[in-house]
Parts: structure tokens; sequence; C-alpha cells
């Protein structure tokens, strides 16, 4: 029992009518990882986690919560979450919404003691229609570990708030988490996913294209250009380069050459060893997001071949 | 079942002054106005045997409790779509909880309403009856609701946003017009009378009569709105489950 994994993912799927929104998902989260889900709006993210929550019922696969159906996991109170749209009573104080899923709850915290933890006692009695942006995704935090949850799921926590306060909500994420609580979040904010996670799960229609830590992933996706004019045509070159697993996406345009690859020593050696003609090289690191649209734009590829 | 978290939405409801006068402010406005009509005198309508003023302020206590009742229908429709539904199902909360929290809302709202009226017409309009009767009237109205909540919550389940406020306007004046809580039946066409049968409302209002004469058949109410609410809370279950499993 104790062995079983928080979130344990396999072959998850699902269909909506022409929309494969989640292709063949495995994914294993351990205890006390805290697990970026990165990727661009329409990746998955959010169907996802409905999926492992139990919100929605998989077209193919299973999602296990604590090694059970996610509803066991979410009935005895061990996940928590802040869901996007998961929005609070308008008319209800702070207090009163957090007080009302604590009495849905069958051990829940002290509502007072939810609440400091997540930093909203001073705005406690102001309904939340009231609430700024960011008060208001605090109020939802709140209610998300009011249940004292092991495993807390977050989706786009820090959305329509400002660099201030999103600094201040992972600072209290934190300390909520030094208890050795597994958390996943779901962001598209690359340097959230690289300052707040120890671990990144990157996701393209439906499916992980990249896991790991944040600099591996940071080693995968910010990989380095190189730019090469040629005055001969490319001739085989472009297929060897493509073939290389190192490189992720070569463009020709006219005589400028660009190859975005993982190991830019390898193309370089490559190109100087192979091509006299090889001039105006350019070496350029990409930046995250860059590296992001090259990844997507590299599936899209395969995909659309 | 959890009672803390049904209390607690109830008490939620109360807490929202504004939703809660609503149900009481027009029909209070309106016994008034056919209270005065009427007067305080001794007239009794021969259909029941009830003075018109106790019958009017029954109509009235009807009216405002379901409108407590299918009022539920906007708190669900609401409370849907700005995704507190989804908020409340990562809690170990079951649907059929959720349900009974909203009847348990509409009867304490209701409460209100009823009491409300009575009141108005004892204190402002001196209608005549005992405490007793009052007490009984106001019962039968409260409990008759149970089906009204359950019709707010097939149209909370049904109706997207945009379409509950007609389909509650549409069911809520039906089942005051065609139940008699408006004007009294006896002095309807006696079509309206054989129409009025088929629809709970009419039943509402013939259980607060019995309770304020204190005699006659208090069964076929009684087994009409049992079975309405059966048909019903079947319906919604049905509802549920079918929805539960197209996620």
């Amino acid at each position: 029992m104790t062995s079983s994994p928080p979130i344990r993912l396999t072959g998850l799927a699902k269909q909506f009518a022409k929309l494969r929104a989640v292709d063949g998902l495995d994914l294993t989260v351990q205890r006390g990882e805290v697990v970026a889900l990165l990727g661009p709006n329409g990746a998955g993210k959010s169907t996802t986690i409905d999926l492992l929550l139990g919100l929605s019922t998989p077209t193919a696969g299973t999602a296990e919560l604590f090694g059970g159906a996610p509803r066991g996991a979410v009935v005895a109170g061990r996940v928590g979450a802040m869901l996007q749209g998961g929005a609070l009573l308008p008319t209800t104080t702070v207090a009163e919404s957090v007080a009302l899923v604590a009495a849905a709850h069958r051990h829940p915290l002290p509502v007072a003691e939810a609440m400091e933890r997540a930093g909203v006692t001073a705005f406690a009695k102001q309904k939340v229609a009231r609430l700024s942006g960011g008060q208001l995704q605090r109020a939802r935090f709140a209610v998300a570990i009011v249940s004292d949850p092991e495993l807390l799921i977050l989706d786009e926590p820090t959305a329509a708030m400002d660099v201030e306060g999103r600094r201040a909500f992972w600072t209290s994420m934190h300390e909520l988490t030094d208890a050795g609580r597994t958390v996943v979040f779901a962001t598209h904010y690359l340097d959230e996913a690289d300052a707040f996670a120890d671990r990144v799960v990157m996701m393209s229609r439906g499916r992980v294209v990249a896991d790991g830590t944040p600099a591996e992933v940071k080693a995968v996706v910010a990989g380095r250009t190189v730019g090469v004019t040629l005055r001969a045509p490319a001739g085989d070159l472009e297929q060897r380069l493509r073939a290389d697993p190192a490189v992720q996406h070569v463009e020709v345009r006219g005589e400028r050459l660009r190859v975005a690859t993982t190991d830019s020593d390898a193309v370089l050696r490559l190109l100087l060893a192979e091509r006299a003609d090889a001039h105006d090289i350019e070496v350029t690191a990409r930046t995250m997001d860059d590296a992001f649209l090259a990844l997507t734009a590299a599936e899209t590829e395969e995909a659309s071949r | 079942m959890n009672p803390r978290y049904v209390a607690r939405d109830a008490l939620r409801q109360l807490r929202n002054v504004r939703s809660v006068v609503f149900t009481f402010v027009v029909p209070i406005a309106m016994l008034l106005i056919f209270g005065t009509a009427y007067g305080s005198g001794s007239a009794v309508d021969p259909a029941t045997r009830l003075p018109w003023l106790v019958e009017t302020t029954i109509q009235m206590g009807g009216y405002g409790a379901m409108m407590a009742g299918l009022s539920q229908a906007f708190a669900i429709v609401n409370e849907r779509s700005i995704g507190w539904n989804r908020q409340l199902r990562l809690t170990p909360l079951t649907g059929t909880s959720y349900l009974v929290s909203k009847v348990v809302a509409a009867l304490a709202v209701a409460a209100i309403s009823i009491t409300a009226v009575v009141l108005v017409s004892v204190l402002g309009l001196h209608a005549h009856l005992g405490a007793g009767a009052w007490f009984a009237a106001g019962l039968g109205l409260w409990i008759g609701i149970v089906p009204f909540a359950l019709i707010a919550i097939l149209i909370g389940q049904f109706a997207r946003p945009d379409f509950a406020q007609p389909l509650f306007m549409v069911t809520f004046l039906g089942l005051s017009i065609l139940g008699g809580l408006w004007v009294p039946l006896s002095i309807l066409p006696s079509w309206m009378g054989d129409v009025a049968r088929a629809v709970p409302s009419y039943w509402l209002n013939r259980l607060g009569q019995l309770g304020a004469s204190g005699s006659g058949d208090v069964l076929t109410p009684a087994l009409v709105l049992a079975a309405w609410t059966v048909a019903l809370a079947a319906l919604i279950t049905w509802r549920y489950r079918h929805d539960a499993a197209r996620a």
C-alpha cells in the first residue's frame, strides 16, 4: 500500500468527438516529487488532470492514484486539486467557501489553519466576487489543501497572477511541500517549471515528448541552432543530418541551412569535415521557448508525414 | 449522506438575504392586494369551507414556498456553470448528498417564506384561524414542496445557463396558474379544475387547505405528491448516472 506511487497513468487516452486530447500517456509520479506538466494550450494537460482525478473516464488505459481508482483517493482526502475554471461561489466569502468544502471532507484541517497555510487569512471575510485574480487563486488553493492531501494537483495555479504574486504563491507552496507532499502542476510558463519543479514532463498533442529533471529537459529542449551557408547544394548532407538522432530539425532556405540540435559540436565537426564550402557558421543558444516551439513543430512535422 | 455539508449549504443560502426575500415579496404583495379585496370578513369559499382570506393566504404561502423550491434550479445551474460542482466532485460528497442539500436548502428558505406570508396575513390582515390550524397548513405547504425542489434539480441538470431562466418562468407560471395558486380554482371554469388535478401545485395547495380546515382526505394529496417525488427522484438519478457515464 505504502509502495504504490501517488500517480500511475498507463496507456491513458481520451478521445473527444474528433480530437484525441490524450494519446497513450504513460507516467508514474513518485512520492515527494514536484512535477511540472509543461505544454502549450491544447497539449492535453487539463484533460490529463481530469482523467487522473476521475472527473472524466478514459477512452483507453488506466489512471491510478495510490494504487487504486482515483475516486478512492478523493474520498479518502488524499488528493487536493486546483482546477482550471474550478471557481468558488461569488456570493460566498473565502472563509465560507473553505468551510463548505471542509464540511464535505471526512478529516479536514481546521478551516483557520487551511486559510493560514494558503495565506488568505487577511481577506477571509471578503466575498469571492470581490477578490483580485491573485487572491482568488490563493482562496482556491486554500480549498484544495483543506483535506490535508498527500497529493496536490494544480492546473495552471498562477494564471492571472503578476510576477510578484507568482513568487509569493510558490513560496507558500514550498512551505507545504516540505512535508513530503507530492505536487503536480500544469503550466505553460517555462521559467515556472524550471524554477519550481524537480521534474518536468513536457506534453504535446496528448503525449509526453520529454521527461526529466529541469536540467535534463533543458538539455533536450534548449539545444543550439547551427546556421551555415553552403556554396554548393546541400545534397545528401541534409539527409545525413536528419538521420542524426541529436538533430531535431533541419531547415533549408536557399543556400542557408539551419540545424536545431542538442549536439552542436558533432554537427560542426561533420560540417567542417565534409564541406569545404561551409562558411558564415553561426552557433546560437536557443531560449527554452524557441526549443519548445521547435520540439512541437518537429512533432507536427512527424504527424503530417 | 453528509449532514455537515447539507446544513452548511442551507445556511449559506439563507445568508443570501436577497434571494430569500425574493421568495416572499411577490406573494405578500399579492396577498395584500387580494386579501384587502376579500376583507377579513367571514365570507367562506363553499368548496373548501375556508374563509377566502385564509384560502388566499395558503395560496400565497404555497406560491412563495414553490418559488423557494423551484429557484434551486438557479443555484444549481449557477454552481454548474462556474465549476463549483467540479470542486465538490473532488470531495467525498456523493451525488445524493448534493441533491439532498438542495432539497434542505429549499425547505429552509420555504420555511421563512411561509412564515412571513402567514404572519402578514394574521398581523396585517387579521385573518381568523387557530394557531394549530395555521401550523398544520404551513406544515402541509412546507413538506409539500419537496417535489418542487426535485423539479428544480431536474431543470438544473438539463438546462444550459441561458435556457434556465425561461424554463423556470414557464414551469413556475404554469404551476402557479394551473395549480390555482394565483386565483382560487372555484372561481375559474370547471375544466381548469380537471387540469389542475394533474399538476403537483394543486395538491400542494390542497395539502395547505386540509391543514387549515383540519379535516378531509389528506391521503390523496400526500400520495400524489409522494408519487411525483418518487418519479422525479428516479428521473434525476437516471440523468445523473447518464451524465457520469458520458464524462
